[in-house]
């Protein structure tokens, strides 16, 4: 009998197949109109923005992952910038300390910008004028070199103050100076006297570089931090227990006994049930904060006997989870409740009387007429909702934060938190796309692999809102 | 068919499990309106200060009428998109003999399934080379384009349900296939338009995350960016003030949904958040 139904469900796909194999008939009957083109051109906007905002953000969440991409790389290109934490890298890196150390150096050189600048500064003329023919374009290693070479010019300054303050104008160091290119790099390099070898050229530039550039180190640290099996197993325990409490669990107790109900009290219960689902996130998880907030309702409920008021949705972990599963799962049952219910609507009604009549049991109803004709609806749900609670954080977000302690928080969430929105202010968009990129592919694989399990045309039939 | 069998139970069970969601709403409203003792759950005065954002601006918010404003247009263009492109898309899969057809239809119910959240972190990057991050048009175009796939493929459902023998009568006038689509076929899907217009609306007018992440910016604000705003702001508790915006940014969505109920529970049912 349950196979006789089934048959009877897979025939009207096929009935709009038939409808669709007409279309080539039809086109060789009239060849007006080149519907090949029409296709293509009402495709056209569709496939721009497909593009745009669905092709490229899955490559480009690829590309991030594999860069080191943060706030402070910057999103476009980076400059050029020889510091401490460079220098230092240079030297514990590449093994180039020495040159580390020359490059941190302050070297002084006689040139024009520095004359002109003394000259600006009130420096007498005939200092400078000597200073300019003795040791134009000398390089002098260290401050006291200098301070000598000035202090036996015949035109000296009077005291050693002054002496300083000059040496001070021909000061060359590229230490905190931003360049724009690599060639501006090593130029001034090259001026403060360090002349690089090839090796050592590309490490300075490894090194001084401030933008992102491309690593596998997220994949590493995402291996290595404990935080990550944490999260992993936060986002396994989310997803299917709300999964099966209540997107399907739930949506089974929904569906058939509002099934069991009069059009009046059905229709009721289901309009109150989709509500979660029509109300904004934010409004209703704000609901949910008034239900257990210290002030909020069950504080008040509780009080009278004995019970402290106090802020149920983060004082523990348990609780937490509690609410997050309650909260998610009551906007999810909707869905499985509206798909399960005209699932039972299709069971033809006689089915029904004739089990009657035999005396079954409303269980042996439920157990041989309405499950069986469920298997396909439940494992529809099943994997569509894993994918969708899989990647869905706006809830969490929204209640707990992934809190208390980052106990509730979940995979979605972590990336959001790495990538979008910290506390520190330091966003890690490489580290944050390289955990999105699993559940991109995840998502991918997924999809894919439901299209293949499914047609999914039986299962999304079109809404007969006529 | 199930006159054998005792109701009330069965009402009476479900009622009980039904009985938090409806205490939440209630609640929801009555709070709105009414101040009730500390530690109490029964109001003792009516009073309409919780309303005051509605006149004066609370301090560090922008107005509530220009966050309005911004709700309405992302909600509407959103739609309006959302409409042209996936019925001129879902006729194309639909009807028209074209190359790939087959390829675009399976692409279409890839991305009907697939997690468009995965790629919040590449979309925000994207608008903040293109210079749209904080702009208003950067995101309806996000929200738009997410909401395709599911708008497209509704819409291809619909078109298969009109019958051929209306476009075959139309080519047999004279008319081009471009002809027979916008003055035939149209026409016969218009309540499809509606519930789909219907959706996109309450989805733009639902979206949080997407407009957080792509134009928090108190210029570019819209109500579901506003009030959790508020409610995160530790300085100003104030939970009657709380709901009362939220009541007043439910109320569009409520009114379409007593109106539409039916429509929506259709397409619902065709799945798309979880």
């Amino acid at each position: 009998m349950a196979k006789e139904i089934t048959d009877t469900a897979r025939a009207t796909p096929t009935a709009t197949l038939s409808a669709r194999d007409m279309a080539p008939k039809l086109t060789k009957l009239q060849k007006i109109g080149n519907s090949k083109y029409l296709g293509l051109i009402l495709l056209a906007p569709a496939g721009v923005f497909v593009l745009l905002f669905f092709f490229i953000p899955v490559l480009l969440t690829g590309v991030f992952g594999f860069t080191n991409m943060s706030t402070a790389t910057g999103i476009t290109g980076g400059s050029y910038l020889a510091n401490q934490s460079s220098m230092q890298a240079l030297g514990d890196r590449h093994g180039f300390g020495e040159l580390a150390d020359q490059i941190n150096q302050i070297a002084y050189t006689i040139d024009d910008v520095g004359l002109e600048a003394a000259a600006q500064d009130g420096v007498d003329a005939d200092t400078l004028k000597e200073l300019n023919t003795k040791f134009a374009g000398t390089s002098f290693d260290n401050r006291r070199d200098m301070e000598r070479a000035i202090k036996n010019l015949d035109a000296r300054p009077p005291n050693t103050r002054a002496v300083k303050a000059l040496a001070k104008h021909f000061e060359r160091s590229i230490i905190n100076i931003r360049f724009e290119s690599r060639q501006e790099l090593l130029a001034a390099i090259n001026e403060i006297g360090v002349t690089l070898t090839p090796d050592q050229q590309a490490a300075v530039i490894e090194v001084t570089y401030t933008g992102w550039v491309f690593s596998t180190d997220n994949f590493k640290r995402m291996i290595s931090l404990p935080d990550t099996k944490k999260t992993l197993i936060n986002t396994l325990f989310y997803v299917f227990t709300t999964l099966i409490l209540f997107n399907v669990g739930f949506a089974l107790v929904l569906a058939i006994s509002t099934h069991y109900m009069d059009a009046g009290p059905s229709g009721f219960f289901r309009s109150v049930w989709l509500l979660p689902r029509i109300t904004p996130p934010v409004l209703y998880v704000l609901m949910w904060k008034w239900l257990a907030w210290d002030t909020g309702f069950i504080s008040a409920i509780l009080g009278p006997f004995g019970v402290e008021p106090k802020n149920w949705l983060l004082d523990s972990p348990a609780n937490a989870w509690t609410f997050i599963i309650l909260i998610n799962g009551m906007v999810g049952a909707s869905m499985g409740m509206l798909i399960f219910s005209s699932a039972i609507k299709a069971i033809p009604k006689p089915l029904f009387y004739a089990s009657e009549v035999d005396g079954a049991t409303r269980a042996q109803q439920i157990r041989h007429i309405i499950l069986p004709q469920l298997r396909f609806p439940i494992l529809f749900i099943t994997s569509y909702q894993t994918l969708s609670l899989m990647t869905s954080f706006e809830y969490i977000l929204l209640a707990t934060e992934g809190g208390p302690g980052g106990s509730t928080e979940v995979w979605a969430l972590s990336t959001y938190f790495k990538a979008l929105n910290n506390y520190a202010g330091a966003l890690e968009y490489g580290y944050g796309a390289a955990l999105a990129l699993v559940l991109v592919i995840v998502g991918v694989v997924l999809s894919i692999l439901y299209l293949k399990l499914f047609d999914f045309k039986t299962l999304t039939a079109p809404p007969k809102i006529e | 068919m199930t006159g054998n069998y005792r109701k009330w139970p069965i009402i009476l069970a479900l009622g009980i499990l039904t009985a938090p969601i409806i205490l939440m709403y209630f609640y929801l409203f009555l709070d709105t309106v009414t101040n009730a003792p500390p530690g109490s759950l029964v109001p003792d005065e009516f009073t309409t200060e919780h309303w005051r954002f509605l006149w004066q601006t609370i301090p560090g918010r922008p107005s509530i009428w220009l966050a309005t404003w911004n709700t309405l247009l992302f909600a509407s263009i959103t739609t309006l998109i959302v409409l042209v492109v996936s019925s001129a898309a879902g006729y194309a899969l639909s009807r028209l003999n074209m190359p790939f057809r087959a390829f675009f239809l399976g692409g279409v119910m890839v991305l009907h399934a697939f997690p468009t959240v995965t790629l919040l972190i590449a979309i925000f990057l994207i608008l903040q080379m293109l210079g749209l991050y904080n702009t208003l048009f950067g995101v309806i175009m996000v929200k738009a384009s997410l909401e395709l796939p599911f708008g497209i493929w509704i819409m291809k459902g619909f078109y298969d349900t009109v019958p051929w023998e209306i476009e075959m009568a139309g080519i047999q006038d004279g008319a081009t296939r471009f002809q027979v689509w916008t003055k035939l076929v149209l026409p016969n899907v218009k309540p499809a338009i509606l519930a789909l217009g219907i959706f996109s609306f309450l989805a733009g007018w639902s979206e949080f995350i997407l407009p957080l992440v792509l134009a928090p910016d108190n210029k570019v604000q819209v109500l579901s960016v506003y009030l959790a705003a508020l409610i995160a702001d530790d300085n100003n508790f104030d939970m009657a003030l709380f709901k009362s915006v939220g009541v007043f940014y439910v109320i569009p969505v409520i009114i379409l949904f007593v109106f539409f109920q039916n429509r929506l529970m259709n397409i619902y049912s065709g799945g798309t958040k979880g």
